[in-house]
């Protein structure tokens, strides 16, 4: 009997040990947060490849005036980065592809699903202006080739030709085509493509510093209780909950 | 005025760029370029037309001035030399390439980028006239343009040299002008020219030892670190690429390429590129077979981290592109070449009539790796046993290709039929049935020497332990002055063949020893004749396993055997080739040689003794009794108890084990899965 309350005894020690975290109090936290030095010069670069990658060529351009740093791109490919980008979000599809095929023709020649997304886009705009004749045309012209020489892009042409066959498009299976998102989906597409040929990555690093914070929290919860950030945009610390 | 429809059509667009001036011109030029990017049939249709004479006419007779009717006839024709084999010859043809040479050295910025560019898209094509830089001069323009400050510039640089450098001694020349240099250097370059790089250099030090001893000391030693940490960059055709530039390092010096952890990455890496849409999901699976190519201990790692699973997985999600399909196949035909518990997992995962359905595929390519695979495949003894790969399908699909316009094709095919004939349960009439075998003897007498080779192959293979009928339904379509013609072919691969054939005929059945003796004794006058006069090893080990089993027949069959033995050939040669053998450095044709005395002299038989007389006369018994001593094991053993036959009908023993083995088997019947 008595072996039978050792072993109680010792599985409520386990439990206990697994269930009570480590306290770190808001001021313990901020000393040690004291304690770690960051570069000026690192932060200053962030922010200019965010400013960059997301196309802020004024901010970017007064930045670099006001601390000094250096864009790893030259600031004037942004604007022409920026015009193409508009120019798909604002349907004006053939206006895009011209951009880009002055910025570098390399891109669309060797980048069969983007421009494969521009021409359907080109489709969408047509359709969406209720030319369906020469909707028609430049599907069997300029895109039915294209389906020809790969299977998914038959299909989503396929997709997209289907919603001349609805009176009302907005409520039929495929509208989500004509819906502003599609245009903003292509138009990054584009930017990422244009970027990706400029040697530069399509992502800005804030966003995966700031993911990688989330993960490290995460992690941490599970080991302590300590002054968490919550909200991402203040960037509060706030006291730890037992 | 047409409508404004019309203007654009292609044929209006190039009578303007004809006829027309100033701004005109650059407006239907700039038209032209807009329309054929990324445009595969319209860049045909303007070839079609004409268009790039008059486009290159345009950028001849540009001044240097003018940037923008230069960038734009410049960006033209790069656009028409991507990706269409006839934009590149028309580009060729008419004369682009001194002009666009010239741009390079532009004082405008955008031209120098546009000229690079298009001439990157030319030497992207196998089309490319290749650029010799063992003329100095030509080394120093590429050098210069590798020491380029512009990144389209040293992007050329490194196009031209992974299309030109094809030579151990152009490879050498590079290295020695510093360039192993100045690409390591820009692969701290940014992410384009990171990527020419590393193509550049897996040309360069491909299959070059010296070349790669100097690579791998580069930068005090690190050089191949800095590769092997780009395997992890986040640009999948960055991995791809430095997985490419680790494989041919490794396989020129596996002792660079020995950890573990290492080799397993670029397995996984490999495997996870598949993922991805584009060229480099295309290419993985090529470099993924060029990795673990006959290296068993790859195949093994492989295999571990399930590269079998994902392989076949990507095979069941549904039509994959023709590319990448046939870089599937290889890499799968690679990892079930050796080890059985691949094969054994391939084909557990459902995936063989994916492979089936692709022997009528389209493409060549496409034919010709699922082929392989299934070559491969097939080398499972466990399932020939089982039959797994004689059914219809698989055997009508083989059988239709063995006549398909392609001799690569017709070879893979016969690889693969080679295999899957030999079956032990008695279902090889349904490759008869299937027409197979008239279609196997036609190909024998092809022109084609791999096509005789490999059809006799698998002729043999297919009779190797056939029923009876079936042996001699091959035997009378095939005929016998055919295979006595064939035993002759002046080829020493296909004599060893034809022999063995022949000998698979005679194997444990009289009535087909009766046939080899017919006609005159076509069949084994010839056999005997090769054993006379052939050097070659192969080839009268095949014989004389024939005459063994010959000599396993009835006295009159022995007697024929006997005939061949002691009948000199030629006046100066009196000693029979079975003495001949016996001295042999070769100890698999001593053990044959004493096999051959061992059956023709078994005593129970009437005419026994007499023969060992004869035997004895022409000095072959006396040169049996100096091999006691033989360091082989196998013929000494034979030889100490030379007149006791091991079995009533003379010697036979089980091949099966013989078919693991391949070549080194002793038995009177003869298979090698290929």
């Amino acid at each position: 009997m008595s072996l039978f309350w050792v072993v109680v005894g010792q599985l409520a020690a386990i439990e206990t040990m697994s269930t009570s975290k480590k306290m770190i109090t808001r001021e313990e936290w901020e000393k040690k947060l004291n304690d770690l030095k960051i570069r000026k010069e690192d932060m200053n670069k962030l922010v200019m490849n965010f400013l960059v990658t997301e196309g802020y060529v004024e901010a970017a351009e007064k930045f670099r005036m006001e601390s000094g740093t250096e864009p790893d791109i030259d600031l004037a490919t942004i604007t022409d980065r920026m015009a193409v980008k508009k120019a798909v979000q604002c349907g004006n599809v053939e206006d895009a592809i011209e951009k880009v095929n002055d910025l570098n023709p390399e891109i669309l020649d060797t980048n069969p699903q983007l421009f494969f997304h521009l021409q359907q886009q080109r489709l969408i705009e047509l359709i969406r202006n209720g030319k369906v004749e020469e909707a028609l045309e430049f599907a069997q012209e300029e895109l039915a080739p294209r389906g020809e020489e790969n299977q998914s892009f038959l299909e989503e042409l396929e997709r997209t030709v289907a919603l001349l066959a609805f009176e009302d498009v907005s409520n039929c299976p495929v509208g989500e085509l004509l819906d502003i998102s599609q245009r903003l989906k292509t138009a990054s597409e584009v930017n990422a493509a244009i970027l990706t040929s400029q040697s530069h990555e399509k992502d800005p690093k804030l966003p995966s510093l700031l993911k990688m914070l989330i993960w490290a929290q995460n992690q941490l919860d599970e080991k302590a209780l300590y002054p968490r950030i919550n909200d991402l945009s203040n960037a509060m610390l706030e006291d730890p909950t037992t | 005025m047409p409508a404004s429809a019309s203007t654009n059509r292609p044929e209006d667009l190039i009578g303007r760029l004809k006829s027309s001036e100033g701004e005109a011109k650059l407006k239907a030029l700039r038209e032209v370029k807009n329309q054929i990017i990324g445009n595969r049939t319209k860049k045909l249709s303007y070839i079609k037309l004409g268009a790039v004479p008059t486009i290159v006419g345009i950028l001849a007779g540009a001044s240097e001035s003018d940037v923008s009717l230069i960038v734009q006839s410049t960006a033209a024709i790069g656009s028409f030399a991507c990706g269409v084999d006839a934009g590149v010859k028309a580009v060729l043809d008419s004369g682009a390439f001194p002009h666009l040479f010239r741009s390079l050295s532009n004082p405008d910025a955008k031209v120098v980028d546009a000229a690079a560019r298009s001439l990157r898209m030319i030497y992207q094509s196998k089309l490319a006239p290749k650029y010799d830089f063992l003329q100095e001069k030509n080394m120093e323009f590429l050098l210069s343009l590798l020491n380029s400050e512009n990144e389209n510039v040293t992007g050329l640089g490194a196009s031209i040299i992974t299309h030109s450098c094809e030579t151990t001694v152009e490879q050498k020349a590079l290295c020695d002008a510093g360039v192993l240099h100045r690409i390591i250097y820009l692969l701290e370059g940014s992410l384009n020219q990171r990527d020419a790089s590393l193509d550049s250099l897996a040309t360069i030090v491909k299959n070059n030892s010296d070349v790669i001893s100097k690579f791998v000391g580069l930068k005090g030693g690190t050089a191949l670190s800095t590769i092997t940490e780009l395997i992890k960059d986040r640009n999948p055709r960055t991995r791809l690429l430095a997985c490419i530039c680790l494989i041919v390092t490794g396989n020129a010096f596996p002792c660079y390429l020995q950890d573990i952890g290492t080799k397993t990455k670029l397995i996984l890496i490999l495997v996870e590129l598949l993922e991805e849409p584009d060229q480099v999901g295309d290419e993985a699976p090529f470099a993924l077979a060029n990795l673990i190519a006959d290296k068993e201990d790859l195949q093994k790692l492989a295999f571990e981290v399930d590269a079998v699973d994902k392989l076949c997985n990507f095979l069941h999600k549904g039509p994959v592109q023709v590319k990448r399909l046939r870089g599937i196949f290889l890499a799968l035909g690679e990892l079930c070449s050796k080890m059985e518990i691949c094969r054994s997992r391939f084909l557990s995962l459902q995936v063989l009539n994916v492979v089936t359905d692709a022997l009528n595929h389209d493409s060549l390519d496409v034919r010709i790796a699922a082929c392989i695979c299934m070559r491969n495949v097939s080398r499972s003894v466990k399932n020939l046993s089982a039959g797994r790969f004689m059914n219809e399908m698989i055997v009508t699909s083989l059988v239709q290709l063995l006549n398909d316009p392609s001799t690569l094709v017709q070879v893979a095919a016969l690889g693969a039929v080679s295999n899957i004939v030999v079956d032990f349960t008695s279902r090889k009439s349904i490759f008869i049935q299937c027409g197979g075998v008239k279609e196997l003897i036609r190909l024998s007498k092809s022109m084609d020497t791999a096509l005789r080779l490999n059809s006799l192959w698998a002729l043999r293979n297919l009779m190797f332990l056939a029923n009876k009928t079936c042996r001699e339904d091959i035997f009378l379509e095939l005929t016998s002055s055919m295979l006595a013609s064939l035993i002759h072919d002046p080829e020493p691969l296909i004599q060893e063949q034809s022999l063995a054939l022949a000998r698979n005929f005679v194997d444990g059945c009289v009535d087909c020893i009766e046939h080899v003796l017919a006609d005159n004794g076509v069949i084994i006058n010839a056999v005997g004749k090769q054993l006379w006069s052939s050097f070659k090893s192969e080839v009268c080990i095949q014989g004389m396993y024939m005459l063994i089993n010959v000599a396993t027949g009835s006295e009159f069959h022995k007697e024929a055997v006997m005939h061949q033995v002691l009948a000199p050939e030629a006046s100066d040669c009196s000693q029979s080739f079975v003495t001949k053998f016996l001295q042999n450095n070769d100890s698999r044709l001593r053990t044959a040689a004493v096999w051959c005395v061992v059956n023709l002299t078994y005593p129970d038989s009437p005419g026994g003794s007499n023969r060992i007389e004869r035997l004895q006369n022409a000095g072959v018994i006396s040169q049996i009794k100096k091999m006691v001593n033989d360091p082989c094991l196998d013929a000494k053993f034979r030889c100490s108890k030379p007149w006791k036959a091991y079995s009533e009908k003379g010697f036979a023993c089980s091949s099966v084990a013989s078919l693991s083995k391949g070549r080194t088997c002793l038995s009177a019947k003869w298979v090698v899965v290929i």
